[in-house]
């Protein structure tokens, strides 16, 4: 079976910008963050897997298909813009089940499907008000809705937290990951905030000047740079000394003593080396590096 | 006996695994949300005053006729030659060209100003097939303000007359007529906004370039169709002995009568009536692009006359090229509205 998506030597150049530079990558099942700075190629890459683009050369598949070539591709995609994309004079009920019939679900389908990922995304009662006196974050909710009415097997999410208060934004990340998990729809999520991809995506894949700069499981990210901080009532120099004689990477952090990089046979190493400098212990525990961190070395 | 118990239960999200129709229905979708833009429905009040204005508008001229006609009866109905079927369109084309101009471009200004489009052209849908379904749309919705007041006429002359059967027998005709001569009405007042319409968002600037269009070449047109009519003195003396004999008709009787100072005898087939700008005079109807439909018109009801007489308002085109002019004036605007969709997926 082909991948969900499939980047091969995907190149789009728009005039003399090149938006994407020859990039490889597969998505598979599950929540995939597409992170990096505006202008990366975040939306450029969404459009071409939708055929709103065509490539300037290399392909963009959609289990197997090229959606810029056969419209039928697109049948089981959906798209939330990151820009307006609603038409303000009607009500969110008329405006879904019309975008219900155009994916091809016939009228009397599109009417339940609107009921039901309405009621989904919380704008049950909001359902016959028109969509011009609606605030920011439930206009995001319609442009989320819009994508999952006709109950597609992948959606794609540009800035889906764009403009939204952090209680807003937190709202749409939960509703994002309820799709995912929940619903068992494949999403591709575009942004660049770092705690986004954080709490919400399975999988990440880095895009920096249109070009893939990292790709990966947003645990393994995570986890292999865990920081485990200890805190003790003596100097830190013997327990430091303690540590590097067992090969830990230890630094001073503040008033604690941060240990990079542990797994669970370092634990027993850090229980050791604490007896053995006789350090009182007051506290000791990982705390886990943000995304961030990890860019912000990148960068560094 | 135990008391009914409700239960609440949480079907959580399910999944659709109906009938997926794609384009067939995309495009279905289109057209009769293209429809139901155009009257305004699924809309605010307001949306529905400016179409049903503009139908009362096409409709009421054909009321008149018909009451008109019932009450003065055939035989002076004939006599003052009160417009018939034939001259229809062009008693009402001012108001199918301002319709089309105002309504036509909503259909396309607002997907793309409120971003609907990008939408649109991630299901499984080509732009080709949305161009396609709008134009049809807009299309249908023309055919229905054209027919309207086509249907009314035929319908009131019919009841208006002695024998509405008899009536519609003899006259049947016309409706095949007036069917096809919409058609090729309604293919110029589609296209024509509906390019203006693809060249910008704003549905104002569209509206106000297809009027600007329209009235600036009725009023160059109008401008450059001044005729010269020359009577021939010789014609006039070797043909005034038949003249007595002859019949006069109403017409030639009316400019006699009105004809103070002028030659007694002033007869049509003794003028000779040429453009008074030569060729330019001749050629000028090209630009006449709300009245190209109508010249089609008059061909289809068999009133095309090319000879200039010093009635003719307008110079005529020939009627070949009238037709191929007509062809132009759509395929070109259509090209235009084809290639500016296309060109939005890159």
């Amino acid at each position: 079976m082909p991948p969900l998506l499939e980047a091969t030597d995907l190149t789009k150049r728009y005039g003399s910008t090149l938006a994407l530079d020859s990039v490889n990558f597969t998505v598979e099942r599950g929540i995939t963050g597409l992170l990096g700075p505006n202008g990366a190629g975040k939306s450029t890459a969404m459009k071409l897997f939708l055929g709103l683009l065509i490539p300037t050369s290399g392909s963009a598949t959609v289990m197997g298909e090229k959606p810029y070539e056969n419209v039928m591709a697109r049948t089981h995609l959906g798209y939330m813009p990151e820009h307006e994309c609603l038409p303000l004079s009607l009500t969110a009920t008329e405006f879904l089940a019309h975008m219900a019939q155009i994916s091809g679900l016939p009228t009397g389908a599109a009417r339940s499907r609107t009921a039901d990922i309405l009621r989904h995304v919380g704008l049950d009662e909001e359902r016959y008000r028109s969509m011009g006196e609606y605030s920011t974050g439930m206009k995001q909710r319609v442009k989320l809705a819009q994508a999952l009415v006709h109950d597609p097997e992948m959606v794609f999410l540009d800035e889906p937290t764009a403009g939204l208060d952090p209680v807003g934004r937190e709202e749409m990340l939960a509703l994002i990951r309820r799709t995912g998990k929940e619903f068992g729809i494949s999403i591709m999520l575009s942004t660049h905030l770092m705690g986004d991809v954080e709490t919400t995506c399975d999988r990440i894949i880095v895009l920096e000047g249109g070009e893939v700069t990292e790709a990966g499981d947003v645990s393994g990210f995570t986890a292999e740079s865990e920081t485990v901080y200890i805190d003790v009532y003596d100097d830190v120099e013997s327990l430091i000394a303690a540590l590097s004689a067992r090969g830990l990477e230890a630094s001073v952090d503040g008033v604690s003593v941060a240990v990079e990089g542990v797994g669970d046979t370092e634990y027993d190493q850090i229980r050791d080396a604490l007896v053995e400098a006789g350090s009182r212990l007051r506290r000791l525990g990982p705390r886990r590096r943000r995304l961030s961190d990890i860019f912000r070395d990148g960068s560094e | 006996m135990s008391s009914p118990e409700g239960q609440v239960f949480d079907l959580g999200y399910r999944h659709y695994d109906g009938p997926r129709e794609g384009r067939t229905r995309a495009r279905r979708a289109l057209f009769v949300n293209g429809v139901r833009t155009c009257f305004g429905l699924g809309r605010g009040a307001w949306a529905k005053v400016l179409p049903v204005l503009f139908l009362v508008a096409v409709m009421a001229p054909a009321a008149v006729l018909s009451i008109m006609a019932g009450l003065l009866g055939e035989v002076f109905a004939d006599v003052l030659d009160l417009p018939g079927p034939q001259d229809y369109y062009a008693i009402v084309s001012p108001i199918l060209l301002i319709f089309a101009a105002i309504i036509a471009p909503e259909l396309l200004c607002s997907d793309r100003k409120s971003g609907v489009i990008n939408l649109y052209l991630v299901r499984p849908l080509s732009s080709n097939d949305y161009v396609a379904s709008r134009w049809l749309s807009f299309f249908a919705v023309s055919l229905v303000f054209i027919y309207a007041g086509q249907v009314v006429l035929l319908a009131g002359l019919a009841m208006g007359s002695e024998e509405p059967f008899a009536y519609l027998q003899e006259n049947w005709a016309h409706v095949p007529r007036f069917l096809l001569a919409g058609l090729a009405i309604a293919a110029v007042t589609t296209t024509i906004p509906l390019a203006a319409a693809s060249l910008t968002t704003r549905r104002a600037y569209a509206s106000l370039a297809v009027i600007g269009l329209f009235v600036v070449t009725t009023v160059v047109v109008a401008a450059l169709s001044q005729i010269d009519c020359i009577t021939s003195p010789d014609v006039e003396q070797s043909t005034s002995g038949q003249q007595a004999n002859s019949d006069s008709t109403p017409e030639t009787s009316l400019a006699v009568m009105l004809g103070s100072g002028g030659p007694a005898e002033l007869d049509n087939s003794n003028t000779v009536c040429e453009p008074e700008l030569g060729i330019v005079g001749r050629w000028a109807r090209l630009l006449d692009f709300g009245g190209i439909p109508l010249q089609i018109s008059d061909l289809i009801f068999g009133e095309y006359e090319e000879e200039l007489t010093p009635e003719t308002e307008l110079i005529p085109l020939p009627p070949s090229v009238a037709v191929v002019w007509w062809i132009v004036i759509v395929s070109v605007p259509a090209a235009v509205l084809w290639s500016r969709y296309r060109r939005l997926v890159t």
